[in-house]
């Protein structure tokens, strides 16, 4: 796995709709307090290490100065102790789910490499996450009452997406519209762009056709 | 890292971003072009002393009217298409040189002259533009239907621009031939007639894209084809009568287009975000240029009733 | 009681709107329209639970035939114009997300994929694809050979599906290719997107029909919705109140008829008196709870809270929960399979333009005698448009991706397409509702749900997705990626033909207690291969008119 993102959109930025018909009051209020991360109040200084380094890896983002932040908004959320509408039956409630989680994940590091798994190397972490998604876990123990891969995938990854792609930067960076109320499109074929839209991208293989 | 500046990337394969600035210009050359035409006509025009000349130049007016709206129509809508396909400047272009050749004076001998061309040309693109269009609507998914006849290049359009290329024409033939009035005012009442069906129908097309939401778009489709078969009536029996009531309706029809405009301006401040999001609902909205084609219509029915009248007096 | 979830909702969440005589005025963004206001200590003729499809329908109906209707909402009563953001956590909102246990062999995913909380229920946020039932599904046993029987004829509800449209303005297709005839649908069909094309061109290929979907927002002006901008986000609110939810058709419909609404208010207890009837409803609202007295209780809660309100109003004289004496509330609980195919193309397609759902094909709902087909039921499947989070959330949950893999795989958002089916699952007893040891905040138990497909149910999602994979390919897609999903909600308290196997009549009454009724997508005795709002509002509409025959007649 590579460690560099080519950005097909590079340049486009949903921001700067911000003040055209696009955005709306409400929206731009919304993204504006999305600027200022909520300060960590749920987890312990020692899950939030872990939780740091896992949406890390979860989403890279080494070409920013100042990445995307993630962590913080998944306290907040668990600080308010807000759902998702769901618990599955074979999973402790949230705020045990994440608590249970990180530290499972940080036991098989120490089991693995016997170290913490916010120190060790990004192969090692993705190794990690590669085991708990497919379930072979040396510390099977630290995973009780919690399926690994449940946890992994419909827990934590699907928590750091919903709020990485949500951002601005994000968006930008798949070439979404972002935005659109009270301006929507107009050109819905494929073929067709709106000025408002990101200009067709580029991708390393149509260059080489 | 992969990342590469701007500068240094390939041109892509094909930014279908549209070609809008070129479009914007001709439109801005059209519209000026029309403009100093316009402004020239009125610098010219006085009282006549002829009904010939009068309904000569209220035909010439309602083919400029008519021109001026496919020219807008036309770069709003090729503008939406972002001029993908360069012939697609043709519209815009063809319909500008038609209201300039509407408004300059007709020549009064046969022979060539760069407006009887223009009006030709228009005639002509017209009917390629039909096939182009008719093509669009074709090769899409579900071929000839009703969501592609809504939805894809307007089957309609270019049709209009024949129409004033066709108005054009006439004009010309009729400057040349002062005498037989009766005869020009049959042609021109067919002409008028057959086209107001024709632009009824578009508008029946469109409309009922718009569910008839609003009933007074029920309007363009009841008045202007009434007018359209009493016109053909005139033209085929002329002395059948019922000139008072014809003339009636061609006045109505020609409010129609200024009362349609009103409406389809009102429609657009409908859409969401209303006028200040018109970059969207100008394209989205009803069209404000095309209603006040009927004002032309009305003027060149107009133009053939006068002549008849006139022909019918003198005999 | 549930935490605040918007930062843009001015105030809709933590103060009930429809009080002191007025209603939010939801075409506005801030004004008001005039509410009747019903007293809690005089029995008003019907208290309705839930302001869904089922709800706001009945609430309507109930109105302007002359009752009085106190309309209750767990949920907020929103201003679109001003309330809804174009930001998919911030319209986290508009989901019922207090929990509820989901166990079984295939638990099922609730919150945003198939419940909503608010004024408006579950349309505030629903996709707006609004077909028809095929008429023999009302008789699958009789005629198709499979699960029940409908207490309904399919004429009838013909004719309810037609009132429907009218009153959700759907913009459909001149003549839809499925089923028998029906009238022109008010709106013309909506320019069909590119990811819309995708499946129009895949179904030309492989020889099957497919059509412009009817949908529930409109293509042209409608009273005060202006017509559909292709922004693309109904599923998390439509912002400009294009989409004919019930919030903006029927509940402005039953204010003016005289309902009341009670936002913000949820109700806990069905009360029973000593002989056995329904007396009215307990509810907390504005931090306290409270007692609504009440001639008629009808619930409308949908088929989780339905079920569940009714388990959680047992008293002495109904120890299994009201209506439960066969112990039949919480069963036959179905859900579609929502099983998904998505490619990639090498161009690009820009699937977040137009409402997320523009083409969609009924072929598999009216072949019977195709040799390929394994199963009972039906599906339909559509053209895909999720947005950005809601897509990376598939990704995630079929593949495990994460990392730059992810980020790259996500940056090719663009030149995907996708189709997902609506799929009908077998009504099954032990596929249930029950309610939990736990409670939530109010103190209440919490539902529990129990699902597992059945056998029939895998071999048609397995049907569809082999077929899908074809169509995709025939469009010129490639890099196939599968995803499993279930969407909608639908029984929990059927209507049957008899008290021994289902809850109600055919008139949503319950068979055990005359005064206490039912009227959502808790009903349905089956699911049909075809999004169920239309249908819900259908039914509501013919039990409405019904219950005021019944009226008249003093049976109420
Ligand atoms: C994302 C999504 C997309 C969808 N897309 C489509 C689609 O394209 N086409 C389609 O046909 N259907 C679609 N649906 C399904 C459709 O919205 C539902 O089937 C329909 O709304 C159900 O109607 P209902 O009246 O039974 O319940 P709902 O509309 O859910 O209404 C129930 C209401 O009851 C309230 N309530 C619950 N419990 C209580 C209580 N105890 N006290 C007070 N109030 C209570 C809730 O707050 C809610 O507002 C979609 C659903 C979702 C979630
Ligand atoms: S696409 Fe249309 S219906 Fe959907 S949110 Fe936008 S305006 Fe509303």
């Amino acid at each position: 796995m590579s460690d560099d993102f080519s950005d097909p959109y590079e340049g486009y930025d949903v921001l700067s709709k911000w003040d055209t018909p696009s955005f709306n009051d409400q929206t731009r209020r919304v993204l504006a307090a999305r600027r200022t991360p909520p300060a960590r109040r749920f987890f312990t200084q020692e899950e939030w290490r872990t939780l740091q380094a896992l949406c890390d890896r979860a989403i890279p983002q080494p070409e920013r100065a100042e990445p995307v932040p993630i962590a913080p908004w998944i306290d907040a959320d668990l600080h308010a102790d807000r759902g998702t509408g769901t618990r599955y039956a074979t999973m402790p409630a949230a705020r045990t789910a994440w608590r249970q989680g990180l530290a499972a994940i940080d036991a098989e590091a120490l089991v693995r490499f016997g170290t913490p798994f916010a120190d060790l190397a990004p192969e090692r972490q993705d190794a990690i996450l590669t085991a708990v998604d497919d379930e072979s876990l040396a510390d099977p123990y630290a995973w009780e009452g919690l399926p690994a891969r449940r946890f992994l995938r419909d827990t934590a990854l699907k928590t750091i997406v919903s709020i990485y792609y949500v951002h601005p930067q994000a968006m930008s960076e798949i070439g979404y519209g972002g935005p659109a109320s009270p301006r929507g499109y107009l050109r819905l074929g494929g073929d067709r762009l709106d000025p408002w839209e990101a200009p067709q991208g580029h991708w390393p293989e149509d260059e080489d056709r | 890292m992969t990342r590469r500046g701007r500068e240094d990337r390939p041109a892509p394969a094909a930014t279908r971003r549209g070609r809008t600035g070129l479009g914007m210009l001709v439109l801005g050359l059209g519209l000026g072009l029309a403009g100093a035409a316009a402004a020239g006509r009125l610098a010219r025009s006085r009282k006549h002393a002829d009904i010939h000349d009068a309904s000569l130049r209220r035909t010439r007016d309602g083919a400029a009217i008519l021109g001026a709206s496919v020219l807008m129509d036309s770069a709003m809508e090729h503008f939406r298409g972002g001029y993908e396909n360069r012939v697609m400047y043709l519209g815009p272009t063809m319909a500008a040189a038609s209201v300039a050749a509407s408004l300059s004076e007709p020549r009064l001998h046969p022979g060539g002259s760069a407006a009887r061309v223009a009006h030709g040309a228009c005639l002509v693109t017209g009917i390629v533009g039909t096939g182009f269009h008719l093509w669009n609507i074709t090769r899409r998914p579900g071929g000839l239907s009703w969501n592609n006849l809504f939805y894809a290049a307007p089957i309609g359009a270019p049709g209009a621009l024949s129409i004033a290329g066709l108005l054009g024409l006439a004009t010309e033939a009729m400057a040349v031939r002062q005498e037989d009035r009766r005869t020009t005012g049959r042609a021109l009442a067919a002409l008028s007639g057959l086209s107001l069906l024709g632009e009824s129908a578009e508008v029946a097309l469109l409309h009922f894209r718009g569910a008839f939401h609003n009933p007074a778009m029920y309007l363009p489709i009841t008045v202007p084809p009434l007018a359209g078969i009493v016109l053909v009536a005139l033209a085929v029996r002329p002395h059948a009568g019922g000139q008072r009531v014809t003339r009636l309706l061609l006045r109505i029809v020609g409010g129609l287009g200024v009362l349609g405009t009103a409406f389809h301006v009102y429609g657009v401040s409908r859409n969401m975000g209303g006028w200040s999001n018109w970059r969207q609902n100008a394209l989205a909205g009803p069209p404000t240029p095309a209603p006040i084609s009927f004002t032309g219509l009305g003027l060149a029915g107009l133009a053939a009733l006068d002549l008849l009248d006139n022909a019918r007096d003198r005999a | 009681m549930t935490p605040d979830v918007g930062l843009a909702s001015h105030g809709a969440e933590e103060a009930p709107r429809a009080t002191a005589g007025r209603a939010p005025d939801v075409f506005s963004r801030e004004g008001w329209v005039p509410m009747r206001e019903h007293c809690r200590d005089e029995a008003v003729d019907f208290v309705i639970v839930g302001a869904g499809c089922g709800g706001s329908v009945l609430a309507t109906k109930l109105a302007e035939a002359g009752h009085s209707v106190v309309l209750f909402d767990a949920g907020p009563f929103w201003r679109p114009l001003s309330d809804f953001a174009s930001d998919e956590r911030e319209q986290e909102k508009l989901y019922w997300l207090d929990e509820r246990i989901s166990g079984g062999d295939d638990p099922i995913e609730f919150g945003a994929n198939n419940s909503g909380r608010g004024v408006g229920g579950s349309t505030t946020h629903f996709q707006m694809v609004s077909l028809r039932f095929r008429p023999e599904w009302f008789k699958s046993r009789s005629a198709l050979g499979y699960a029940v029987d409908w207490p309904v004829d399919w004429k009838e509800m013909w004719h309810y599906y037609a009132e429907a449209e009218r009153a959700m303005s759907i913009s459909g297709p001149i003549s839809y290719p499925w089923g028998p005839k029906r009238g022109r649908y008010p709106y013309r069909a909506h320019e069909v997107n590119e990811a819309g094309l995708v499946l129009a061109r895949g179904a030309e290929a492989l020889g099957v029909d497919w059509a412009p979907t009817p949908l529930a927002t409109v293509s042209a002006p409608h009273g005060k919705s202006p017509p559909c901008v292709y922004r693309g986000m109904c599923k998390i609110g439509c912002s400009t109140n294009a989409k004919q939810s019930m919030l903006v058709t029927y509940i402005p419909r039953a204010l003016a008829a005289g309902a009341e609404i009670r936002d913000l208010a949820m109700v806990g207890h069905i009360e029973t008196g000593p002989d056995g009837r329904a007396t009215g409803v307990e509810y907390h609202r504005d931090g306290g709870w409270h007692f609504q007295k009440a001639r008629n209780v009808v619930v409308s809660a949908y088929s989780i809270e339905t079920p569940r309100l009714l388990l959680n109003s047992a008293c002495g004289r109904y120890p299994h929960g009201l209506a439960n004496g066969n112990g039949q509330v919480g069963r036959h609980l179905m859900v579609h399979a929502n099983h998904a195919v998505w490619a990639e193309f090498d161009r690009e397609i820009r699937w977040y333009k137009g409402p997320p759902s523009m083409a969609c094909c009924e072929h598999w709902n009216y072949d019977d005698d195709d040799p390929s087909r394994d199963f009972h039921g039906g599906y339909s499947f559509m053209s895909q448009g999720p947005l950005p989070s809601d897509f990376a959330g598939t990704l995630v949950g079929s593949t495990g991706a994460f990392g730059m893999d992810l980020r790259e795989r996500m940056a090719r958002y663009n030149r995907m397409a996708g189709l997902k089916i609506v799929g009908e699952t077998m009504p099954q007893a032990e596929n249930r509702v029950t309610l939990s040891d736990e409670t939530d905040a109010f103190g209440l138990p919490r539902a529990s749900v129990s699902f597992s497909y059945c056998d029939n149910d895998r071999r048609l999602y397995e049907h569809s997705q082999r077929f899908m994979t074809r169509m995709l390919e025939a469009a010129g897609g490639g890099n196939f990626l599968e995803s499993a999903s279930t969407a909608h909600l639908m029984g929990g308290c059927r209507m049957g033909h008899s008290p021994e196997d289902s809850v109600t009549d055919a008139d949503g009454r319950s068979w055990e207690i005359s005064n206490l009724w039912i009227c959502d997508g808790s009903l349905m005795p089956t699911a049909g291969g075809v999004n169920p709002a239309l249908t819900i509002v259908a039914n509501a509409a013919r039990i409405g008119d019904r219950m005021v025959r019944l009226a008249k007649r003093g049976e109420v």
